[in-house]
């Protein structure tokens, strides 16, 4: 009896400790099965060390090619702020070109140091168109910047007629006596080559019947041109 | 009555592994380990019950000092930087087949032979 009851007891410790460990064995199955499931293995906490080897290795070399193409952005962007930075110091060079030309060309209103002569007729002789011309071949030999005629300013291209006895003209405006002309340039050398004696403008006017008067400033005005300056048939360059 | 406590057990085991909170993924790999020591030693067990030298005693602690033994293997392979576990597995899935060969040859001795009894 008592053995009978000793195996009984036996076989019941036998079936509760395998019962047990089956519990324990899938119980931990399962967790793992849970874990292994819900787990992104994707996140970077989760890959295996060989993986993320390869990630770094990957990313490394992405950032090494992000950096070469940044450098060469730079580089390019460094050249081109060079050039826009020469540009600018070539569009400065000419605009002050362009001052200069529109100054020498008579687009503007200039003032500076220079003589004003005066012409006028008295009733022994007119004043003739080529008076006014070699009035201001002189003036320009003697180093005259700007030259005006009654407030015209005389231009290269400008002409200066007597299409009648008691008409002159000059750039298609009448003019009459007396007439103003104003030159700028060094103050001196134009008064002295005008008024060399006999041989200067002043003296040999004088001489033909012509008051001629000569005054210098310091601060001459002259006014700019007033018509348009058109180009029709000359082109730049040689053929 | 042995059936019967393997059936409950499962069972209880699986809503218990349901329902208890998860290990974090990098120790995972050490319960792994721990449950091929522990499937090993339930085929061991399997085996020797069919070949009748079943011990309750050498199973209950081939079953956890197995696991234990294999989760301080794995850990002090990663300390060494030597992939221990994989020996581990080796070992243990080797055995696995060994009992799994035991299994089936003593099944098919078992049917092969009663047609002949019978006869």
């Amino acid at each position: 009896m008592k053995a009978l009851n000793k195996e009984i007891k036996n076989k019941i410790i036998i079936t509760i400790i395998i019962g047990l460990v089956c519990t324990v064995f899938f119980a931990v199955m399962f967790i793992q099965f849970r874990t292994i499931e819900e787990t992104d293995i994707t996140a970077i906490e989760n890959m295996r060390e060989a993986e993320l080897r390869a990630a770094i290795s990957e990313w490394k070399g992405k950032y090494e090619e992000t950096i070469e193409q940044l450098e060469a952005n730079q580089k390019l962007i460094s050249e081109y702020t060079e050039k826009i930075e020469k540009n600018e110091e070539a569009s400065e060079l000419i605009d002050e070109d362009l001052k200069k030309s529109d100054i020498m060309l008579g687009k503007t209103d200039v003032y500076g140091e220079g003589v004003i002569i005066t012409l006028s007729a008295n009733g022994e002789r007119q004043i003739k168109h080529y008076d006014l011309l070699d009035l201001i071949n002189e003036l320009r030999f003697a180093g005259a910047e700007a030259i005006s005629i009654n407030d015209i300013r005389v231009l290269s291209s400008t002409y200066i007629t007597q299409p009648q006895e008691n008409l002159t003209v000059i750039d298609g405006q009448r003019v009459s006596s007396p007439f103003v002309i104003k030159a700028i340039g060094n103050q001196t050398y134009l008064s002295s080559s005008l008024s060399l004696k006999d041989s200067g403008y002043i003296d040999k006017a004088k001489a033909v019947g012509i008051d001629a008067k000569l005054e210098t400033g310091k601060k001459i005005k002259i006014l700019k041109y007033n018509g348009e300056l058109e180009i029709k048939y000359m082109k730049e360059g040689i053929n | 009555m042995i059936f019967i406590a393997i059936v409950i057990g499962c069972i209880l085991g699986a809503v218990i592994g349901i329902y208890a909170p998860m290990v974090s993924y990098t120790y995972s790999g050490y319960l792994a380990i721990a449950i091929i020591a522990a499937l090993d030693s339930v085929f061991g067990g399997i085996a020797s019950t069919l070949k009748k030298n079943f011990d309750l005693k050498i199973f209950v602690t081939g079953f956890f000092g197995n696991a234990i033994l294999s989760i301080m293997l794995t850990y002090l392979g990663q300390k060494l930087n030597v992939d221990i576990y994989l020996a581990a597995i080796v070992v243990f899935v080797g055995r696995m087949f060994n009992n799994l060969a035991i299994i089936r040859r003593y099944y098919i001795e078992k049917f092969t032979k009663k047609p002949n009894n019978n006869n």
